[in-house]
């Protein structure tokens, strides 16, 4: 699964601890989700979501099947 | 007994954001994880204290009180016991990225304990050296901690697999 976590993240210039902070998440979370290291749990997706003020498939596209 | 020490190290590879971590919160632990794990440390402290100490009374129980050895050994379970409940709790409550290195961690534990156990017999038939029974407990808590290193530098993205 990709996502634009990243960019939104940077379009508000925010720190990963700092989103890791709103999120209630470790930093470590947010370096493995941006990373594509690691797909968040549904509950994560929708409060990342809710604090971007977006829709979870406006954030997270999932790889095409190949 | 003694959980493994979780990853703390930055190792994001934005690293400009290091800076930014508040006091008590690590790059793979958050506030609430870190007090969970300082709890749960000192419970596996005083049950290690526990234990060793009934190991001693059990050594020297004839020239101690014959209540004394029952009421350490006692102890070291109750104590063990509460060791384990915090770290269910530690777990249940953890972020749930440093929940599902743990639960890795513990699968790789588990199942090393159990081929160990099953397989080394067989060697021991074949003239390997004979070990205690608490070997097979110290090769799951070696499996967990190597399982944790794994899992943590795998989510860092250091010698991702």
């Amino acid at each position: 699964m990709t996502n634009r976590l990243r960019i939104l993240r940077a379009e508000r210039t925010w720190s990963q601890a700092e989103l890791a902070k709103r999120l209630d998440v470790s930093r470590q979370t947010v370096n493995a989700i941006e990373t594509g290291r690691y797909d968040p749990s549904l509950p994560l997706a929708f409060g990342i979501a809710r604090l971007f003020g977006l829709a979870i498939e406006q954030i997270f596209t999932p790889e095409p099947k190949a | 007994m003694r959980p493994p020490q979780f990853g703390s190290s930055d190792t994001g590879s934005d690293s400009g954001d290091a800076s930014f971590v508040e006091p008590g919160c690590k790059g793979s632990l958050t506030a609430r994880d870190v007090a969970y794990q300082r709890r749960t440390n000192l419970w596996v402290f005083a049950a290690t204290l526990a234990y060793l100490g009934a190991k001693a009374a059990l050594r020297w129980r004839h020239s101690l009180p014959r209540a004394l050895p029952w009421i350490l050994v006692g102890l070291a379970f109750v104590l063990a016991i509460l060791a384990v409940r915090s770290y269910q709790v530690f777990l249940r409550g953890a972020d749930e990225l440093l929940r599902k290195i743990q639960t890795e961690a513990l699968a790789l534990g588990f199942a090393s304990g159990a081929v160990y156990s099953m397989l080394y017999p067989l060697l021991e038939g074949l003239g390997a050296p004979e070990v205690g029974g608490n070997a097979t407990a110290l090769v799951m808590m070696l499996s967990w901690g190597v399982g944790t290193w794994l899992g943590t530098r795998r989510y860092s993205g250091v010698g991702a697999t």
